[in-house]
């Protein structure tokens, strides 16, 4: 057998961390112009580097060199790895992110270089999620290389090489590295070599050895080099060879060896990431959203409008938010500075994403036929709605970007007297608080019920309004509807009554739920090295106001005021008419350092199992207390009297959630140093990472049965919705005044991506996958863009990517959409 | 097990074709005036784009059917299955061409004129077991060779009274014995329902021993004295093709035939004994027609395929026809020591006359060592367990065969049934293919008979569950296909599993009426998207009916995206795949039929 050691010379590169991102650029062009120096000097060395932001930098500002690099690797020489745009977090970007962190990347590889990456590299991410090996390889990789956890973490990942199974059936072939990805220096590479070389003969096969300076770059040196040249050849050691991963893998694969598997996830090494720095986690999760939302109407509205696709402005975009799910920055543990620069970067891919949207939207809002007979010119006013000072009802256009259909509340900045459909049917509607003190104080929410992908018009009437009665004292804080009671306790503010009206089950029973937890942390450094639980309650806040605001036709909203030493909470509680979840909008003044925000939900019961959304999936893990990473929500499923039930939490900017047996929390707050790490922490004066003002919502839905098979996923997505009402005028039109463009069969297929393909073709690229574990579902997808449908079958949580042409032939894809790979 | 699932009588497709003028065409075909039908609001998907349909007519009971220049349409909103909702009708399945001129309804029919004729589509209410029996009543007419069944070629297609008098398949020992297993469980069902000497039973049965004995005797047949397996054999009358070893039976020896392949290996004249003597019993199937034993010809190089399909034979006839026919478990039973001696004395594999192992079937740790075994190894593996716990069953002998067991399992062969996904992917990766693209579809079968038969049988609990494991290690590639023939006994080896209603339905419902092999036009449908593999290889991403792709075959991949198989249409196909899955889902109670 052969077992030998593959020399990996790499630069691992953060572009921000305990610097700025200019920083990290110019440390990017010195490494690779190292690199390239290191390459000409030496006839058998081999450098591997991630990454395509940073190829693409040095293509920008250093073409010459780019240009060198170009024949290194047609030389096999210089190795490109891991075809995404940085090594992202792995745990919170949404599963539709690493599609595009593989397909701007891997077309762009295939662009320069000719070829794409089959080997993922994260070698510095900070644990990975367990569907990450269907996301790699339908991204174009077959293996992958990660670092973290490590032994002292968890030892009950193998070691060395193994296959990595998602629960899809996918399977990568993986190697954890042993000791680090970087190593440079004579004692090191001792104590590497000796490492591999005991670990090839224990397995039996060969091992890879990283070696360079790595963070801030730098790569492998002279030093280093001239060392391994000398080591080659020596006697009582497997042979040493200068190569890349991509060459080990393929001599792996060529060996009659059996491997251990894993389809599990690998976790867990920074726990605290998942929740330090809320602003990042935000505006995340706020980005991938809006970007979908609006390509998805922007290729819509390029085929029903006949205009150009914004294709390429929406790959500058995503490329941003790629960038920012860089895991020290993702992560929150980058330096405060680093976020103001990200602040600047989101914002340029969300302009985007609201821009495109709304042209997008108002190019069909122009189209529709909103003329009434009669109606008038425009009047001057504080708002000149033409024709709504003569009476006439004023058009509004709500669009749809989700594929489940909706019936929701949406705002308009207007008080309104009546709501109709574009039947003519009265509309469920209220008039509620603005949040202007100017004109009427008031604005309206109606209920809307649009179609998957679709638009639907209703008519405000919107003069002579009354403001809603005011509220008279209240003993009760009770609110319910069709599906849900909730009722607040006046003594605490926590819940104290959650009834799933479907059942008659009360998941709070003898318990308060959603308890405003503050926990110390004051032991551990902004990654949470070493801790994966937080546990050590410093107190709950206490409750100083209750009050129900609202009461109307269409939903209730019940106020709730907390404190906790100098910080205060204020919780809108909301539940609406035809709504599965309660809604819960929060402004936080956090001020307690060292210490986390949790909202608690004791539920109680036994054979508690807890579940948490991850990209495109959900996994299962242990109520063992230990901090988890989650995507858009964790769900507590027990057995009480005798029946399965369970309450999800959602929420619309947060990632982090415990499960200490039958409880549930989720972590809203972190506020710790900014990149303390392993610090001494001098005497100064720090910025924290959560503290002032925090806007943020949670969700709260209750089911019976096992999470994954109730509405908890569109639940969710429908909470992080970005659903849009258009203020409308009257104009001719050739649309109808509501539609559908897009819609399938299946409740347990979501669609997350309708855009246009690369390439410039103008097919289309539609990307859905399966989010209840079900298996081999037969489905089909019908639309009007290219006036027919086909059926597929879906397997339990399969993504599938599907390719339209103009001549409506189908064909399955993956992530880099039939151009490469 | 869960309550069988209940397959009521369907309106199953039976075309027929005429000319233009034919008198039995409706005038009011020819008559009819095309008009496009209105499909904007459509709400499923259409085999073709909504622009190319030309014409359409309105059926019984709200039955749409709609023509275009890809084939005809039919849309039943009432549907009660969503497989049901949409089917296609193409050429040359079900039409003579695609280009659809005008369409007649006729009940729950219609007429179709395209451009080279008529078609009429009659849609015939048939329960399952009816359409079990005419499939055996064709196969019996059409197929049959000597009892035995694979296919037969066809002088001019679509035509089965063209069907070519001789003709053999390299697998006739493989779908013989899967032939007569069906008809086994077949007779065993009947017998179970009516009773040993209902005259319904009583003809199953004797069709049922009539394929056992055929495919019996394929394992005698040779004469070598040694346990060899002959693929299959032909008569004086049958010319002989080009096409792998074939040995003239010429008295005390047999030798080997001039043929590409003989020459190859260097085995041309080559003699071999054979007077080794054949049960008379089983002789007649070629004594009866009039041939002796120097007008065979039989055809060697065996492979895996023909023995593990033999030896689940062997297990199956002696549970239903042995246990009742003394002199022909006594058959069944030499028969399986005769072929186990053979590959334990020749090192775990079949040896030819020339001593060298044949292509393909080696059962040792050298095969499973070499480039081309290593992947092959744990489907190898779970087949020589199961020979030999066969073996030991039917005759209830230990001694030789539980020794062999025992070392085998020693030197770790039934922990190796277990790692067949992890090898075939590795080697999939290897040749930079996807897993799909590599598969051997006639694996299936042989890793679903080895598999089940050791579940079925392995007394020790621990090596039972390792054999479930194995099972389940094939499922990634058997679950997409929703074959009852592997998915039936997967049920009752797993008992965590269970079947897809629907699934089993469908499978059943669609499977068409004849086993003529015909074309479809799948790759010019705009319903079923394909899907683009790592290497060349294309699918489909959804699962069509057996009644919308080439016909159904054990050892194909039914998502394989493409107009027709390999065999091309001039030729009919044996029943098997659809008799086999019908009765043992009947006789185990997985299916029944349903009165509506």
């Amino acid at each position: 057998m052969d077992k030998t050691i593959k020399l990996i010379g790499n630069a691992h590169l953060d572009p921000i961390w305990l610097w700025r991102w200019q920083e990290g650029c110019g440390e990017v062009l010195q490494t690779f112009r190292s690199a390239l120096d290191r390459l000409k000097e030496y006839n058998d060395f081999v450098f591997t580097c991630s990454s395509a932001a940073y190829y693409e930098w040095v293509e920008k500002i250093d073409p010459q060199m780019f240009e060198e690099i170009k024949t290194m690797v047609r030389r096999g020489r210089w190795v490109p790895i891991n075809g995404w745009w940085v090594q992202p977090d792995c745990n919170m970007p949404s599963g539709e992110s690493f599609a595009r962190q593989a397909l701007y990347s891997q077309l762009y590889y295939y662009e320069k270089f000719g070829k794409i990456c089959s080997t993922g590299y994260n070698v510095d991410s900070f644990g990975h999620a367990a569907s990450l090996p269907q996301l790699l390889k339908k991204g174009g990789m077959n293996s992958y290389v990660f670092q973290r956890p490590g032994m002292h973490e968890n030892d009950e990942i193998p070691e060395n090489l193994f296959w990595w199974d998602s629960a899809d059936g996918t399977r990568v072939l993986t190697y954890r590295l042993p000791d680090s990805y970087a190593g440079n220096g004579k004692e090191a590479l001792d104590r590497k070599i000796e490492d591999a070389n005991e670990r090839a003969e224990q397995t039996g096969h060969g091992m890879m050895l990283f070696y360079g300076v790595g963070n801030h770059g730098g790569g492998p040196t002279k030093g280093d080099i001239e060392y391994l040249e000398t080591m080659l050849e020596r006697e009582g050691y497997n042979e040493l060879e200068f190569s890349s991963p991509d060459d080990y893998f393929e001599d792996m694969l060529n060996q009659f060896i059996e491997l251990p598997s894993w389809n599990d996830e690998l976790q867990h090494h920074a726990s605290g990431c998942y929740s330090a720095t809320s602003l990042v986690k935000e505006l995340n999760r706020k980005a991938e959203n809006v970007l979908a939302a609006a390509e998805k109407w922007d290729t819509i509205s390029s085929v029903v409008t006949d205009c150009a696709p914004q294709t390429k402005e929406f790959e500058a975009a995503w490329k941003k938010v790629c960038f920012n799910q860089f895991h020290d920055i993702l992560c929150g543990c980058s330096i405060r500075e680093a976020y103001d620069d990200f602040v600047e970067s989101q914002g340029y891919a969300t302009t985007i994403a609201g821009e495109s949207y709304n042209n997008a939207v108002l190019r069909i809002a122009r189209r529709i036929d909103t003329w009434v007979e009669g109606v008038s010119d425009a009047v001057l006013h504080t708002r000149h709605y033409t024709g709504a000072d003569n009476g006439f009802p004023r058009p509004v256009v709500v669009f749809n970007p989700h594929s489940y259909k909706i019936k929701m509340p949406v705002r308009t900045y207007h008080p309104s007297k009546a709501v109709t459909d574009s039947e003519g049917n009265e509309v469920l509607f209220q008039n509620v608080r603005s949040s202007r003190s100017n004109d009427e104080h008031l604005d309206t929410l109606f209920m809307a019920e649009v179609e998957p992908f679709g638009y639907a018009t209703y008519w405000l009437e919107c003069d002579n309004v009354q403001a809603e009665k005011e509220l008279s004292g209240e003993e009760n804080f009770l609110m319910e509807n069709e599906f849900v009671c909730v009722e607040i306790d006046n003594q605490t503010g926590f819940i104290k009554k959650l009834v799933n009206k479907e059942t008659g089950d009360d998941l709070a029973g003898e318990n308060f739920l959603a308890i405003p937890t503050v926990i110390n942390d004051d032991k551990t450094d902004t990654w949470a090295h070493n801790v994966f639980k937080f546990h050590e309650i410093k107190g709950l806040m206490e409750l100083q106001s209750i009050e129900r605001v609202e009461n109307g036709a269409l939903r209730s909203v019940i106020r709730t005021k907390h404190k906790f030493g100098e910080s205060y909470l204020t919780q809108d509680f909301i539940l609406a008419k035809g709504q599965k979840t309660v809604r819960v909008d929060c402004k936080a003044l956090w001020q307690e350092k060292f210490s986390l925000l949790k909202f608690a939900f004791p539920v109680g019961g036994n054979e508690e199992i807890s579940t948490y959304e991850i990209p495109c999936g959900f996994i299962k893990r242990p109520c063992d207390g230990d901090e988890e990473p989650a995507l858009n929500w964790a769900d507590l499923t027990v057995t009480k009297d005798g029946k399965r039930m369970g309450v999800a939490v959602m929420s619309d900017s947060k990632y982090s959630y415990d499960c200490p047996g039958a409880e549930l929390r989720l972590t809203a707050l972190r506020n710790v140093i900014f990149a303390d790490h392993y610090s001494y922490r001098p005497a100064a004066d720090f910025d924290f990472t959560d503290e002032g003002l925090n806007r943020f919502s949670y969700g709260i839905y209750v089911h019976s049965g096992e999470a994954e098979k109730s509405d908890v996923v569109k639940e969710a997505h429908l909470f992080n919705n970005n659903v849009v009402a258009v203020p409308e005028s009257y104009h001719k039109g050739e649309l109808p005044e509501k539609d559908c463009f897009m819609y399938t069969n299946a409740d347990n297929v979501v669609i997350t991506a309708l855009k246009r393909c690369e390439d410039g073709s103008g097919d289309l690229i539609i990307r859905l996958y399966e989010t209840k574990g079900e298996d081999n579902t037969r489905c089909y997808l019908m639309s009007k863009l290219f006036d027919n449908g086909f059926w597929f079958d879906i397997g339990k949580h399969e993504i599938k990517t599907f390719r339209v042409d103009r001549d409506t032939n189908v064909k399955e894809v993956n992530f880099l959409e039939g151009i490469v790979g | 097990m869960a309550q069988p699932i209940k397959l009521f009588p369907q309106l199953t497709r039976v075309v027929s074709h005429f000319k233009k003028f034919d008198i039995e065409v409706p005038k009011a075909l020819l008559e009819a005036k095309a008009k496009k039908p209105d499909l904007t609001d459509f709400p499923y998907p259409l085999p073709q784009k909504k622009k190319d349909y030309t014409c359409f007519c309105e059926g019984a009971n709200g039955v749409m059917w709609y023509g275009s220049n890809g084939g005809v349409t039919r849309y039943d909103p009432n549907a009660k299955s969503i497989y049901d909702i949409v089917m296609y009708f193409g050429a040359s399945r079900d039409l003579l061409d695609n280009n659809v001129q005008a369409l007649f309804a006729d009940g729950d029919g219609v007429w179709v004129l395209t451009a080279n004729g008529v078609t009429h589509i009659e849609m015939v209410k048939m329960s399952m077991e009816e359409k079990a029996y005419r499939l055996l009543d064709e196969t019996l007419t059409y197929v049959q060779r000597h009892g035995m069944v694979s296919q037969k070629r066809l002088a001019e297609a679509g035509n089965l009274k063209s069907a070519l008098p001789y003709g053999h398949s390299d697998n006739d020992g493989s779908f013989s014995s899967a032939y007569a297993m069906g008809e086994i469980f077949h007779y065993a069902t009947l017998k179970k329902e009516k009773g040993a000497y209902d005259e319904e039973t009583l003809r199953a049965r004797e069709v049922a021993m009539r394929a056992s004995e055929a495919n019996l005797l394929l394992m005698y047949i040779a004469g070598r004295g040694n346990g060899f397996v002959a693929r299959t054999y032909l008569t004086k009358d049958e010319p002989v093709p080009d096409d792998g070893l074939f040995y003239k039976k010429n008295g005390a020896t047999a030798s080997c035939l001039n043929t590409t392949d003989a020459r190859h290996k260097k085995v041309v004249g080559l003699e071999v004994k054979a007077d080794a003597p054949i049960p008379e019993r089983l002789r007649k199937m070629y004594t009866e027609e009039g041939y002796e034993d120097t007008d065979i010809t039989y055809k060697g190089d065996t492979s895996s395929d023909e023995i593990t399909h033999h030896y689940m034979h062997l297990l199956v006839a002696h549970e239903f026809l042995g246990c009742e026919d003394p002199e022909y478990d006594e058959l069944l039973k030499t028969a399986a020591r005769n072929t186990m001696n053979h590959i334990i004395d020749n090192g775990f594999q079949l040896r030819e006359a020339d001593g060298n192992p044949t292509t393909w079937a080696k059962w040792n740790e050298d095969y499973f060592n070499s480039a081309m075994g290593w992947a092959d190894a744990c489907l190898n593996a779970a087949e020589l367990l199961m020979f030999l716990r066969v073996t030991m069953h039917i005759t209830g002998e230990a001694g030789k065969w539980q020794e062999t067991y025992d070392m085998l399992c020693e030197r770790g062969y039934d922990k190796l049934t277990m790692g067949h996904f992890d090898r075939f992917h590795k080697v999939c990766l290897q040749g930079g293919i996807d897993d799909r693209e590599d598969i051997m579809y006639g694996d299936h079968n042989l890793a679903v008979l080895s598999l089940w038969g050791l579940v079925t049988l392995e007394p020790d609990e621990e090596r039972r569950e390792m054999f479930i494991k194995a099972f389940r290690s094939w499922r990634y590639s058997l679950a997409p296909e929703y074959t009852p023939a592997y998915d039936f006994p997967y049920f009752l080896s797993d008992p965590e599993a269970q079947p897809d209603e629907e699934r089993v339905k469908t499978w059943f419902y669609r499977f068409n009426v004849s086993r003529l092999a015909s074309a479809v036009s799948l790759t010019s449908r705009r319903d079923y998207p394909v899907k683009l593999f790592m290497g060349d290889y294309r699918e489909v991403s959804a699962l069509p009916p057996n009644d919308e792709r080439f016909i159904a075959k054990l050892d194909r991949d039914p998502l394989e995206y493409k107009n027709e198989d390999s065999g091309g249409v001039f030729c009919v196909e044996s029943c098997y795949v659809y008799t086999f899955s019908y009765w043992l889902g009947r006789y185990f109670g997985f299916i029944e039929e349903g009165e509506e």
